[in-house]
């Protein structure tokens, strides 16, 4: 069946509809660590943010305002282009050649360069909004409830466990989601340093087809199936208390 | 009646422009206005000392305005905008690194060239000799070019990384995350030029595709293109050639290439 003139002429290749297949597959690995170091980063960045020491406070922030207040294509320049080229030569060369690193019996192959400054990149920035959120999140908790707990005879820790912690993730859930497929939408921009993702394997399609807007739209399909599936996944996730009503 | 004489008067006078030739209208302004890179080394660039246009491109220029004995004036230009400003009659001429193509050859007509070109390598010394060496590395391009392309349909065991632009995937090969750039030949030896630590690297010594730039000309003036064409090879002939060759990439510039095409050989 011969397509609408509209859509140009001829449909996508097999094998170009295997390139966006794999830069798919590739944004959704990438979005799924940057997810997990974020989280990590972000709960230790908040708990870094609550701290009694006025050092540690002050680290803290400003971390997280050079990551929130500055763009996430500058900084992923930053870590490809400019980091890279300060370290050794040596050791520049090491990071770029490929190894194979065995893991508890498993064999994994080394990560291109441009991966690794990727995760780092899209890891501290997704981070520093992450950490802000729990903070805000920990804050709503009305400080009359850690009173009452305290006076009940819990320890802090336990103050934080049992009674803060439940209801902060209560109100944190649904922006964090958000945050989450936030970082789905901005591993689009690693293109820019030769990471192959899904913009950038839809970039290749069109640049050696021409076919503009068959390569985009598949594009935009993939993406939005990446991140309704997050967001299907998201919302089965329910912290303790349940949602609020 | 007033109107359909007045009405008859506009049509002849439309017709008689719609005749007119290009190369006359040149002649009678007294300047020929030549589109041309400013920011493209050594083509055209704006030079620092004479805060001119210069390059190889605008002394070619030169050679045809005062061939047809009339003044030179530069519009500056990027490729964008190349095809525009002739086909909207804002330059009458365009010598811009201007490389032919089927596709361009609809919109505009293109002298002989006097100028060839292909894609090329930079890689670090002693690690690229020969286009088959380029099996399993990674090699650095510019995103949506032709090299890319070329790399990727006749070498499909060569891993290509695209960047944005040639001096990102310049510095991507610094950092040694790829291990040679492609690029347009004469690009590379005007990018190997300015870098700090260009005795690390080399132009790999082979050409993977042969391109031609010629000067674009309005579709349909073939007096104009006939004067443009023996302006060229005038140059040829009387060594003035190699002379403007040999000032932008001969052995002691700063990015020295070897001249291998002379305007009249087949393209």
């Amino acid at each position: 069946m011969t397509p609408p003139a509209w859509l140009g002429y001829g449909w996508l290749e097999p094998h170009f509809i295997g390139w966006m297949l794999q830069g798919a597959a590739l944004t959704a690995w990438l979005a799924l660590l940057v997810c997990m170091l974020a989280t990590l980063l972000g709960v230790l960045l908040a708990a870094g943010h609550e701290q009694r020491w006025r050092s540690v406070r002050l680290a803290v922030r400003t971390l997280l305002s050079l990551h929130r207040n500055t763009p996430l294509m500058v900084q992923l320049l930053l870590w490809y282009f400019g980091v890279a080229g300060l370290l050794p030569e040596a050791a520049m060369l090491w990071l770029n050649a490929p190894h194979e690193v065995t893991l508890a019996g498993w064999t994994l192959a080394w990560p291109s360069f441009e991966f690794v400054a990727a995760l780092v990149a899209l890891s501290l920035y997704s981070a520093a909004f992450v950490a802000e959120e729990i903070r805000a999140g920990i804050r709503s908790v009305a400080l009359g409830q850690r009173a009452a707990a305290l006076a009940l005879g819990m320890t802090p820790r336990q103050v934080f466990l049992h009674i803060v912690l439940p209801q902060a993730l209560r109100v944190v859930r649904r922006p964090l989601l958000g945050q989450y497929l936030g970082v789905i939408k901005n591993t689009s921009l690693t293109m820019a340093i030769g990471v192959a993702e899904l913009s950038y394997s839809s970039r290749q399609v069109e640049s050696e087809t021409l076919l503009t807007f068959q390569a985009f739209a598949v594009a935009t399909l993939l993406y939005l199936l990446l991140v309704l599936g997050a967001q299907l996944a998201g919302g089965r996730v329910r912290p303790t208390l349940g949602e609020g009503r | 009646m007033k109107l359909k004489l007045t009405l008859a008067l506009l049509l002849a006078a439309t017709s008689t422009s719609a005749l007119a030739d290009r190369l006359d209208d040149i002649k009678k302004a007294g300047v020929l206005r030549v589109a041309a890179f400013d920011s493209n080394p050594p083509f055209g660039f704006l030079d620092a000392q004479s805060r001119q246009i210069s390059g190889l491109d605008v002394d070619v220029a030169r050679h045809i305005a005062g061939k047809i004995g009339v003044k030179l004036e530069l519009v500056p230009t990027n490729p964008a905008n190349r095809i525009p400003l002739l086909v909207s009659g804002k330059a009458d001429l365009i010598a811009a690194n201007f490389t032919v193509t089927p596709d361009r050859a609809k919109q505009v007509d293109f002298s002989l060239p006097y100028f060839a070109s292909g894609q090329q390598f930079i890689s670090r010394k002693g690690t690229l000799a020969t286009p088959a060496q380029l099996a399993g590395l990674r090699v650095g391009a510019d995103k949506g070019t032709t090299q890319e392309i070329t790399l990727r349909e006749k070498y499909p065991a060569t891993k290509v990384v695209s960047y944005d632009d040639t001096p990102l995937a310049f510095a991507a090969l610094r950092n040694g995350n790829v291990t040679a750039i492609t690029q347009d030949g004469s690009k590379l030896a005007a990018l190997l030029a300015n870098a700090p630590d260009k005795d690390k690297y080399e132009i790999a010594p082979f050409t993977l595709t042969r391109e031609f730039q010629a000067i674009g000309l309005p579709k349909g003036e073939a007096r104009l293109v006939k004067v443009v064409n023996e302006v060229l090879l005038g140059l040829e002939k009387n060594g003035e050639a190699k002379k403007i060759y040999d000032h932008w990439f001969g052995p002691g510039t700063k990015a020295p290439l070897p001249r291998d095409f002379r305007i009249g050989d087949k393209a």
